[in-house]
């Protein structure tokens, strides 16, 4: 036998078994109640009234799906290049950065999926506002960890770099850029989920595509086994997202610690 | 600037640290010239202002007051030359970037010359041609630090600033790093050509073994103390740390060390 395929096949074991038992047993449990209180589904579908109601359509919940993934990934690119634009120019300017740091952390504070009705306002039923309230979402995880990023460089190599007079732009190309890839993966670990949230609720306002809409009207109407269809397809996109980063962070940081660690 | 015959000149250097709660001041009044091709030691207690005094003479710190001219010129223009190799205690290299990729950084910073040495000749030069390849994370301290002596030399500087280079190995991995710098710092065929080293350490044997010339620096604020010459003949090997000469300078040294710092 293949050893690599049999090394898989342990991982699989090892580290896919224990959780998928735990969610076995979740929905197990929830089946069960359901069915011994006699929960009325308006109230709460059992499982499998979830999943027949699911696989009654499957493709109209995945194309919902795939318009909440669009605007957010779409929200997380605007919002990121924003921040990441922004922290470049406060890293190399101390009065750039006094100034607009308080901005930021006002941004912070203040919980800003409470202005989607006015990008719905501002922005009309496009997917505008759902890209536009991503970004928001994303921007402030993003610039302050790009902004550690592009600041946390070895001051050794800093110093050597100095010494040849290298140019603040291959000092950022050679070193700040790639110090940063650890800071942006863990932004991004915030931010994707966040844009995700940032989608939904600008959805749940517009009424016409996506799985906020989807919920939205679902609850409306008290559809519960679509409801909670669209919220298992949300956390199915979820846990794929922290996949594929998981992945692509591997590859692309291979030399850091943080990877090399868990090997 | 080529008929200064001094390569490094120091003229009252002073320098205090105005960034903490409490003005320190580490350098005083400190003069020195240092001809090319020379050897020279700097030895002292730690926090003595070593370090301090090396980041000075690279340009990468302006002195409260003195004056450093290399080549009869303030560092920077060393430094836009790309004149000046440093290495530091920590081998400081960039992680994601092979040993062949580290040694080729100081030629893609913009300005480079032409007349920079090879990757491959320089790992060569090091004993690291097996380990081109290599991830910074793959290597020994002894091998790591290896790395940055021949990225320092990939310009082709004419001035090697090396502070506490082999401080952080252990004791066999130094020994024997010191007789491989001797030997890579001896390689240049002409005399003439050899470059002017300014060797920061803690230890005596080393300061004795490697230098033409050792500067004593003690006291707070640091001033130089005593500047010896170190009359053995090259090229030098581990024999020479169990002769009678070596013994006397270490014991001046010592002396001069103890001394001060009471
Ligand atoms: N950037 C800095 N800002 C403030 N103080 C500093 C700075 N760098 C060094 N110092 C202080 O200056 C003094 C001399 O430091 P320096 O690193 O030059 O000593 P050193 O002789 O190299 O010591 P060691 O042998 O331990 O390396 C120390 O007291 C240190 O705390
Ligand atoms: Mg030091």
């Amino acid at each position: 036998m293949n050893g690599r395929l049999s090394s898989i096949l342990r991982g699989v074991a090892v580290y896919g078994l224990p959780p998928a038992i735990a969610f076995a047993v979740v929905i197990g449990l929830w089946e069960a109640y359901v069915a011994w209180r006699d929960v009325s589904i308006l109230v709460v579908p059992a499982p499998s009234d979830v999943w027949e109601r699911f696989f009654d359509d499957p493709g109209y919940f995945w194309e919902q799906g795939w318009w909440t993934l669009y605007e957010a990934t779409l929200g997380l690119i605007a919002g990121s290049a924003v921040a990441i634009t922004l922290a470049v120019i406060m890293a190399h300017s101390r009065p750039v950065e006094r100034g607009l740091l308080p901005l930021a952390i006002a941004m912070k504070v203040t919980p800003l999926v409470a202005i989607a009705p006015v990008l719905i306002i501002i922005f009309g039923f496009g997917t505008t506002p759902k890209i536009f309230l991503a970004a928001l979402l994303c921007f402030f995880p993003m610039l302050v960890n790009a902004l550690i990023g592009f600041r946390d460089v070895d001051s050794g190599a800093l110093e050597f770099m100095r010494s040849l007079r290298a140019s603040p732009w291959s000092v950022f190309w050679k070193l700040r850029v790639p110090s940063s890839l650890p800071y942006l993966f863990s932004a991004l670990r915030i931010t994707y989920p966040l844009a995700l949230v940032g989608a939904v609720i600008a959805e749940w306002f517009t009424g016409n595509r996506g799985l906020g809409f989807v919920v939205y009207s679902a609850a409306q109407n008290l559809r519960t086994p679509e409801l909670f269809s669209a919220i298992a397809v949300l956390a199915v996109i979820g846990v794929v997202i922290n996949i594929a980063l998981s992945l692509l962070e591997r590859r692309v940081l291979f030399w850091h610690e943080s990877v090399r660690s868990t090997r | 600037m080529a008929n200064e015959t001094q390569h490094v000149r120091l003229r009252g250097l002073s320098h205090v640290f105005t960034d903490g709660r409490e003005p320190l001041h580490v350098l005083d009044d400190v003069s020195m010239d240092v001809p090319h091709g020379q050897f020279t030691s700097i030895i002292g207690p730690s926090g003595c202002g070593k370090s301090t005094l090396l980041r000075i003479v690279g340009g990468l710190l302006a002195p409260s007051a003195g004056s450093v001219r290399i080549d009869g010129a303030p560092p920077r223009d060393a430094q836009r030359r790309h004149d000046i190799g440093i290495v530091f205690q920590e081998p400081a290299l960039l992680p994601w970037r092979t040993v062949a990729g580290n040694v080729r950084l100081p030629l893609e910073i913009d300005g480079a010359r032409r007349r920079g040495t090879e990757a491959e000749s320089l790992l060569n030069l090091v004993g690291l041609s097996e380990f081109r390849d290599y991830y910074p994370h793959q290597l020994s301290g002894g091998m790591a630090q290896r790395v940055a002596i021949a990225r320092a030399l990939a310009v082709d500087p004419t001035l090697l600033l090396m502070d506490e280079p082999f401080g952080a190995l252990d004791e066999i991995t130094r020994t024997a790093m010191r007789y491989e710098l001797l030997r890579i710092w001896a390689s240049q065929a002409k005399a003439a050509a050899r470059k002017t080293v300014l060797f920061v350490t803690h230890s005596i044997t080393e300061a004795i073994v490697m230098s033409d010339r050792i500067i004593v620096i003690n006291g707070r604020p640091g001033r130089v103390v005593a500047d010896t010459a170190v009359e053995l003949p090259r090229p030098r090997t581990q024999e020479i740390e169990r002769s009678a000469p070596f013994l006397d300078y270490a014991d001046h040294l010592r002396g001069l060390l103890d001394g001060a710092a009471a």
